[in-house]
């Protein structure tokens, strides 16, 4: 049996028949052809799949598309404005904050949530919000630069 | 992960009649952190998930001075660890959940899923063992409160029947001159799951050293969180000191079971739980002998 599931991606209303087993991560890599989300571990581990769910970090890869029927959903793909980058991903740019870039949309995404949370956040609450994400070429001296520099510290 | 029927329902109790119809073979849903992780590796191949989030009143986190703090069911870490509420009148509690897992788990995860999963490797059950903490459960024929520490039977298994549902917790007051901690050791990376959990509650005599009463529960070293009662015997009706105290930590590490794995051999961890129950007790004793429920 199908369900249907209403998501509102990056601003864009999508209405979808889908299996209850269906994930989040399915969705927007293969549905509606996002790829800036990855999968990684497949755990809740990693962080490379996380997407901002009604505007929280969550692991898309394990996130049920029916349990966030009706939800708004923002991937990397519709953080800039269309003519310009978000801030934090000028200053990931900026700061060298990443080489192979499959963890990045997961960082930048978490961080977005950082800044909102805590716009002036100190070293503590950066590893509180961050430390869930890993970067395999070990770029976190230069992330945490890059989420420093877009929160004006 | 292999698929399955999907209910949402919008009362307990029409959710506890789904439950009843399908027995064994449905899941309760809440954040979902735990299950589809079980779900996805074949673990747990429900045939039937039945979500709870339609169903209204078992989001909030209220405060009564007569009855303590009572945390709906589906509220999440993050929201227990950011509550202006719980910042307020208990910070050792945000402090705690906090700690859990990481952003994306503290999001969507549920203090309710986190104990109904009956996983022992977590946080939040060990501090809310040493609190005195009750959950209220709602079955197809009405509901009961069941103690914390009645609650959990075994390794992911805990007393809630297949169609009963955990609606709350509730935590209650704490007495005067009482002081808590709660310690979390990992051997890994600090988002890994603890290693070692060992909480202590710690409430003085009105006046003077004695112990008047001492609770110290300890997580990931058996097949539940559990409370250490040769410890708390140890120290409760003595009069605060260092042998006392030693006593208590040696019993705690005595009491416990730990199984070697990728987190510490079961030596270890029982070490740790010595040193940890030592250093959670003097927190909360100095907690509590700096006269308020938190410095």
């Amino acid at each position: 049996m199908k369900h249907s599931v209403t998501l509102r991606v990056n601003g864009r209303e999508h209405r979808l028949e889908l299996e209850a087993r269906t994930t989040l991560l399915e969705v927007v890599r293969e549905y509606l052809g996002l790829t800036g989300a990855k999968a990684g571990c497949d755990l809740q581990v990693c962080g490379a799949c996380t997407v901002l769910l009604n505007g929280k970090p969550a692991s898309a890869c394990s996130a049920l598309a029916v349990d966030a029927d009706g939800a708004e959903v923002l991937t990397i793909e519709g953080l800039g404005d269309g003519a310009a980058l978000h801030p934090l991903q000028e200053a990931f740019m900026e700061c060298g904050a990443l080489q192979c870039g499959y963890c990045t949309p997961g960082f930048i995404l978490a961080a977005k949530f950082l800044l909102e949370v805590c716009p002036h956040p100190t070293e503590e609450e950066m590893r509180r919000y961050l430390g869930g994400n890993l970067c395999r070429c070990g770029c976190y001296m230069e992330i945490r630069e890059a989420v420093k520099k877009a929160a004006g510290l | 992960m292999r698929n399955f029927e999907y209910h949402e329902p919008e009362t307990l109790g029409e959710a506890c009649l789904l439950l009843k119809g399908y027995g064994a073979a449905a899941r309760v849903f809440a954040g979902g952190t735990h299950l589809t992780v079980l779900m996805k590796q074949g673990l747990v191949r429900p045939g039937a998930l039945i979500n709870l989030k339609k169903i209204p009143g078992l989001k909030g986190i209220v405060w009564h001075p007569g009855k303590g703090l009572t945390i709906g069911t589906l509220v999440t870490h993050h929201e227990l660890e950011t509550s202006s509420l719980v910042q307020r009148v208990w910070p050792f509690l945000s402090r705690v959940a906090r700690e859990v897992g990481n952003i994306r788990v503290r999001t969507m995860g549920t203090v309710g899923g986190n104990l109904a999963s009956g996983e022992p490797l977590t946080d939040l059950p060990c501090a809310l063992l040493s609190l005195g903490s009750v959950v209220s459960v709602m079955g197809p024929s009405g509901g009961r409160s069941i103690a914390l520490e009645d609650f959990f039977v075994d390794y992911y298994e805990t007393v809630l029947a297949e169609d009963e549902i955990l609606t709350e917790v509730v935590v209650p007051p704490l007495p005067p001159r009482t002081g808590f901690e709660y310690i979390r050791f990992t051997a890994g990376s600090v988002m890994d799951r603890p290693s070692v959990g060992v909480s202590a509650r710690l409430s003085l005599e009105p006046q003077g050293l004695a112990c008047r009463e001492v609770r110290v529960s300890l997580g990931c070293v058996s097949s539940t969180p559990m409370r250490a009662r040769d410890a708390e015997r140890a120290l409760e009706g003595q009069d605060w000191g260092p042998d006392a105290l030693e006593d208590a930590a040696a019993s705690a590490a005595r009491e416990c079971s730990p199984l070697d794995d990728l987190r510490g051999s079961a030596r270890y961890k029982r070490e740790m739980v010595r040193v940890l129950v030592r250093d959670a007790l003097s927190m909360a004793h100095e907690r509590a002998n700096t006269g308020g429920k938190e410095p």
